[in-house]
């Protein structure tokens, strides 16, 4: 049997954090599993920046206004004991990044350089040119590497362990080998990042982003929270969903329906494709919705009137992501595009520390709900919250472990897990893997995407209980033990399945619409009934149980959000 | 007013030929071929994809970020090392003007499965050059109050290089790695030099020397990294600039500085250099036996060997190279 002290799941910012945190002193034994090798991991995609008030482009920038910004930005839904941490203790963290080597860009007098975002009422966001996240991805690695953080790659995980009140650790599957293993740590960090491949090709997420560390957290009966909310960007590429930036429509890029009409004239005819993401999202769903889309339900970010050489001075990197990832020159030919589900502000339940509700398991990061987003997270948020709460969770785990021995473990989930596996490896027909996904990707997008109403998402759910069923019978057709793929693809398509399961009831249940969460039966925030939590668990018939928990307010009261 | 969009998709049915390999099972690569209509906009990462869901399951490969950030779907597409995610098929057909298309693994890493190689390896000698930055404490403050001054012009020093994402394409294709596999590699020694030329680091002698005694006087500077690299980062670029600071730091007694050293400073002297004496010079007494040896086999060709060497003319020429090559160091090493 492995043994940890610390076992993290997951090699993100917030994995790599938590496990630098942890091991700096290097007295004990701190891992980090992961499906893939740690810089691979989806927080190397960020581009734009990281919020902190270090005030060194606007100096009246404050924490506080930081702090406004996210609790607003959030639609009130945010904990704003949680966004105070965050906020606070943001400049100490960025700096602490930048000690470590981590090359951001520079101002005149060689400081970190910042830029403005959207919902930021000051110039925030300190970024690296349009890497932010790969080079902070990149110097928390090269930190763990100096001080001995031990790797364990290309391993997918299974199931977490605990005895009702403490952690006993995880079992896991090295895909290299194809043999399962029990891990015992006497503290487990999840870090798995988001879950938005649940909508399949309608995402903006890495093929891997399938919430693992939350489902795995939830069929272990820890609560997950506010899971209906997902942030759609309006812009992703019809293909593949990969995303081009706001900066196309800054420079004047115009967006037409499939009839070449501008149609933002109808929804927004001021600000036109300035809008705010969620109206400018909603927008071109409508679009989509009567009638007026292209030949494959996409509607164009029109570039061409700005002609080749502005083109090329002002956006050759948008350019050149439509030519590799579309085979489309924005020169020539408008660039077609859907909405896409970017980012998942719910996540497994914690309190401050990044503790959950066992003794010894955290949760870090976009697997992770403090909550710091609310019901809609601020651009350059995430790489702090991944920051932040993956340096307390590192933090809090390594005092927890200093204090406490290891909890025993038998090795009846490996057994459980090993033959779960082998009996899907048995048999040649039955449901096919990619068929199931492609199903739920298509009937989260349209039934629980950037609209949503009761008949929809009741329909929703059912649907995915039939998904659920069908999936019970899919058959593994390659049986080769060493780096199975497939079986990796059915082991993710598990975890993905359970939690659209409770997106789409707690889409169903929340009654009202606020930030990302849009109900057409429901279009007003409703502070009375639903400024509250959505608190899901395992039910006992194998369904999610809802239960709802306060929001903390302790400064600033609930106002209406406009811009 | 508004006019209908109609974008132009075309599609040609293509043969996409894979190699394939699972050690387990069987005793060399082969290949299979997959017809696959392939679509404007089509990446060979999508074809792969496609492949994969409709059909052969086991068809195995590595992908993840699908956008160019992550570097796990590097395999080489007629030869050439692409990040699969970001390389388009249509053109390379029509370029071709071919209906096929060949896919293989890296080079220079053992095969794990299909597509997939081990990367471990290359991680290991990454690890050896310590890929990381140790606080300079004369431009690091002590305490979170403050972050290091480091002006733009320092920044761009290394600035180009942290745009590897570490795909091992450079590696696939280094002629180095091909003739010596203890060779560190375009990428580890590109990681080494970025961190060496970081005013903030106070590491710099023993990355050196891990530089050193990992083969920085290895590279041939035949710069198929260059060419290949996804994201630009010209590691052999940074060789040569990890090689002139090793000269600089001091570090002359290796057999890559002195055979340097007699290159530049042969050439000033006679306008060409003086290939004769080279092993002796590199490699110390024990050369002499490779130019005795050499002696030896010109003779048995009726070749009488020299040792002279003539100094050519237009030495002035020469001269005001090395005045602008000078000139140039002294404004220092932006990424140009």
């Amino acid at each position: 049997m492995l043994t940890y002290d610390i076992l993290i799941v997951g090699s993100g910012g917030a994995g790599l954090y938590a496990a630098l945190e942890s091991r700096m002193e290097e007295d004990l034994q701190v891992g980090v599993l992961t499906k893939v090798y740690p810089t691979r991991s989806h927080t190397g995609a960020a581009q734009g920046g990281v919020n902190a008030a270090l005030a060194n482009l606007d100096p009246t920038d404050t924490w506080q206004d930081h702090w406004f910004d996210t609790v607003k930005g959030s639609d009130y839904l945010a904990d704003q004991d949680a966004a105070e941490i965050m906020t606070r203790e943001a400049p100490m963290v960025v700096r602490e990044m930048e000690h470590w080597g981590c090359p951001f860009s520079r101002t005149d007098e060689g400081k970190i350089a910042q830029r403005p975002f959207g919902g930021a009422s000051k110039p925030r966001a300190c970024f690296s040119a349009d890497k932010v996240g790969h080079v902070m991805l990149h110097t928390l690695y090269e930190q763990g590497i100096r001080h001995g953080v031990n790797f364990l790659n290309e391993w997918q995980v299974l199931s977490l362990m605990h005895d009702g009140r403490r952690c006993q650790g995880v079992t896991a599957i090295n895909t290299q080998t194809g043999r399962v293993h029990t891990i015992q740590a006497k503290s487990v960090i999840l870090a798995t990042g988001g879950h938005g491949r649940i909508y399949w090709t309608r995402t903006s997420n890495a093929l891997g982003n399938t919430g693992d560390g939350t489902a795995i957290a939830y069929r272990a009966g820890l609560p997950i929270k506010d899971m209906e909310f997902i942030q759609f960007h309006p812009t992703g590429l019809r293909r593949t969903g990969i995303l081009v930036s706001e900066g196309a429509r800054g420079e004047g890029g115009y967006l037409l329906n499939g009839l070449g009409e501008r149609f933002m004239s109808r929804y927004a005819p001021e600000k036109m494709e300035l809008g705010p993401r969620d109206l400018v999202s909603r927008s071109c769903e409508t679009e989509v919705r009567e009638g007026r889309a292209g030949p494959e339900g996409e509607v164009f970010l029109d570039l061409t009137h700005l002609g080749r050489e502005r083109i090329l001075e002002r956006l050759p990197q948008i350019r050149e992501l439509c030519i590799e990832f579309e085979g489309v020159d924005p020169i020539e030919e408008p660039i077609p595009i859907k909405p896409t589900a970017h980012y998942s502000m719910g996540g497994i339940h914690t309190d401050l520390n990044g503790q959950t509700s066992i003794e010894g398991i955290y949760a870090a990061g976009e697997a992770g709900c403090v909550s710091v987003h609310g019901a809609n997270r601020l651009g350059g948020n995430s790489l702090l919250d991944i920051l932040i709460f993956g340096r307390r969770a590192g933090k809090h785990a390594l005092e927890y472990a200093r204090n406490n021995s290891f909890t025993p473990v038998d090795t009846g989930q490996e057994e459980a897990d090993t033959q779960m596996i082998a009996s899907m490896m048995e048999g040649d027909s039955g449901a096919s893997i990619a068929d199931i996904r492609r199903a739920m990707g298509n009937l989260m997008a349209e039934k629980v995407g950037v609209y949503r109403n009761g008949k929809d998402l009741e329909s929703a759910v059912s649907e995915l209980a039939d998904l659920q069923e069908q999936f019970k019978t899919v058959r593994i057709q390659d049986k080769t033990k060493a780096f199975n793929t497939e079986l990796v693809s059915a082991l993710e398509l598990k975890n993905m399945l359970d939690l659209a399961e409770v997106v789409a009831v707690g889409a169903r249940e929340r009654k009202e619409s606020r930030g990302a969460h849009t109900r057409e039966d429901h279009p007003e925030r409703d502070d009375k009934n639903w400024l509250a939590h959505t608190m899901t668990t395992l039910g006992d018939d194998g369904r999610p149980k809802l239960d709802f928990s306060p929001v903390t307010i302790t400064e600033f009261e609930p106002k209406a959000r406009t811009y | 007013m508004s006019e209908k969009i109609t974008p132009v998709r075309k599609s040609i049915l293509a043969n996409i030929r894979i190699q394939r390999f699972t050690p387990s099972e069987h005793k060399s690569a082969y290949f299979d071929n997959f017809k696959v209509k392939v679509e404007t906009g089509m990446t060979v990462l999508e074809a792969l994809r496609l492949i994969k869901n409709t059909q052969d399951s086991s068809l195995t490969f590595r992908a993840f970020c699908r956008s160019k950030i992550c570097g796990s779907c590097a395999v080489r597409v007629n030869g050439k090392p692409v990040l699969a995610c970001s390389t388009q098929l249509m053109p390379i057909l029509e370029d071709f003007k071919k209906d096929s298309v060949s896919i293989k693994p890296l080079k220079n890493m053992p095969v794990l499965r299909d597509l997939v190689v081990d990367i471990e390896p290359v991680i290991e000698k990454l690890s050896k050059m310590h890929p990381y930055l140790m606080e300079n404490r004369e431009r690091i403050p002590e305490t979170l109050e403050q972050e290091s001054i480091m002006s733009k012009q320092e920044h761009s020093r290394f600035d180009y290089i942290t745009d590897c994402i570490l795909c091992g394409s450079c590696y696939s294709a280094c002629s180095a790695v091909d003739a010596d596999p203890s060779y560190a590699g375009p990428l580890t020694l590109g990681k080494a030099y970025r961190f060496s030329a970081d005013v903030r680091d106070s590491f710099q002698g023993e990355r050196m020397q891990a530089a050193v005694d990992q083969g920085l006087w290895s590279c041939a500077q035949c710069r198929k990294c260059i060419n290949v690299c996804p994201k630009d980062t010209r590691p052999a670029v940074s060789i040569q600039r990890m090689r002139k600071m090793s000269i600089d730091d001091g570090i002359h007694d290796t057999a890559g500085s002195r055979r340097a050293k007699a290159y530049t400073g042969d050439v000033a002297k006679y306008g060409q250099v003086n290939k004769p004496m080279l092993p002796v010079i590199v490699n110390g007494p024990k050369g002499w036996a490779a130019i005795e040896a050499a002696d030896n086999y010109l003779k048995k060709h009726g070749i009488e060997p020299t040792r002279q060497v003539c100094t050519l003319g237009g030495q002035s020429s020469t001269q005001k190279i090395y005045d602008k090559v000078k000139e140039l160091e002294a404004k220092g090493e932006n990424k140009t």
